[in-house]
């Protein structure tokens, strides 16, 4: 636990901080993650008045700040509007770096989904490419259940 | 509405602790070294007032001065002041797990004078009273020990030749 610095009488001791926390995802965010892990589809909400789709879906419209509450189905293969890569460890990232943090809008889809992009290399990353989603094998109504979008081959 | 009322509702947890690392600095971690090395408790003095300061700081709290290395032993043996044998589950404040904890909390006046809170190996109620005298039972590993004050185990119970002092 207690490392000693060496040729000091100086000790450097280990810590953590717990942070426990429940994500409540509400009814409309609920449906998405089910639709995911069930069936492995994802679907967004889409605002007729509008005629935009939202995904991740939504329950009011941002536009026109209507209830919303018509389903469609989107692909799993989209475009990659933007993206970074993080190559700083750190303990609240999802998986270990390098990781690629894109933003996707799917076919279909008006809005961009952010996800992580794996599977590809950094020099290979365009903005403006094909990409689709990886399942995750054992799935558990979470967002990553999408394990992350690959480039399109 | 979008949602059936016998809708399953996701809940995620989300628990990823933020680890750290913290340092003795000079002061403490020559109590640190100390207690690893040789078994004892060393704390240091001020030198323009005197006072014996625990734990061991760079500045004297009383006269705001730098305290500077006069390195002073504490000894093993003390007397308590006062305890508490409500038995709470305690938290390690620097990794968050529970310990369990059965013994009780001490006050302790060690013979040259600081003041310190540790636990006493005593844990029948009818056997604790203030003025007890206790002695520090350390860590026999050397590998264990690197914990500071936490090196000391608890208190024991000695019988002296002068308890009647």
């Amino acid at each position: 636990m207690t490392q000693r610095v060496e040729g000091l009488d100086v000790f450097v001791c280990d810590g953590k901080v717990d942070i426990p926390n429940v994500y409540s995802a509400g009814a409309v965010q609920s449906r998405f993650l089910i639709e995911l892990r069930d069936n492995k589809r994802i679907v967004g909400m889409r605002c007729p008045a509008c005629n935009v789709v939202y995904v991740p879906p939504r329950s009011t419209c941002k536009y026109c700040f209507g209830q919303l509450d018509e389903w469609t189905d989107v692909s799993d293969k989209g475009t990659l509007l933007t993206y970074t890569v993080v190559c700083r460890p750190n303990p609240v990232q999802p998986v270990e770096p390098p990781i690629v943090y894109g933003i996707v809008q799917l076919d279909g889809a008006d809005t961009g989904l952010l996800h992580m992009i794996g599977e590809a290399d950094f020099e290979s990353l365009r903005v403006g490419m094909r990409v689709e989603a990886v399942y995750r094998e054992e799935r558990k109504g979470d967002i990553l259940d999408i394990k992350h979008f690959r480039p399109l081959r | 509405m979008a949602a059936e009322s016998s809708q399953e509702y996701i809940q995620v947890p989300i628990d990823r602790s933020r680890p750290y690392r913290w340092s003795t600095g000079k002061y403490l971690g020559k109590l640190y070294a100390e207690a690893k090395d040789n078994k004892r408790l060393v704390t240091n003095r001020c030198r323009t007032c005197g006072q014996l300061l625990w734990p061991p700081k760079k500045v004297c709290g009383r006269c705001k001065a730098e305290a500077g290395e006069d390195w002073t032993d504490l000894g093993s043996t003390g007397s308590v002041v006062q305890y508490t044998y409500l038995v709470v589950p305690m938290w390690n404040p620097h990794m968050g797990e529970k310990w369990a904890n059965p013994h009780p909390t001490a006050t302790i006046l060690m013979d040259s004078g600081a003041y310190i809170v540790h636990f006493l190996e005593e844990t029948d109620p009818q056997k604790l009273k203030s003025g007890m005298r206790v002695q520090a039972v350390w860590r026999e590993k050397e590998e264990e020990r690197g914990e500071g004050l936490g090196d000391i185990l608890y208190f024991r119970t000695i019988e002296e030749q002068e308890a009647s002092r």
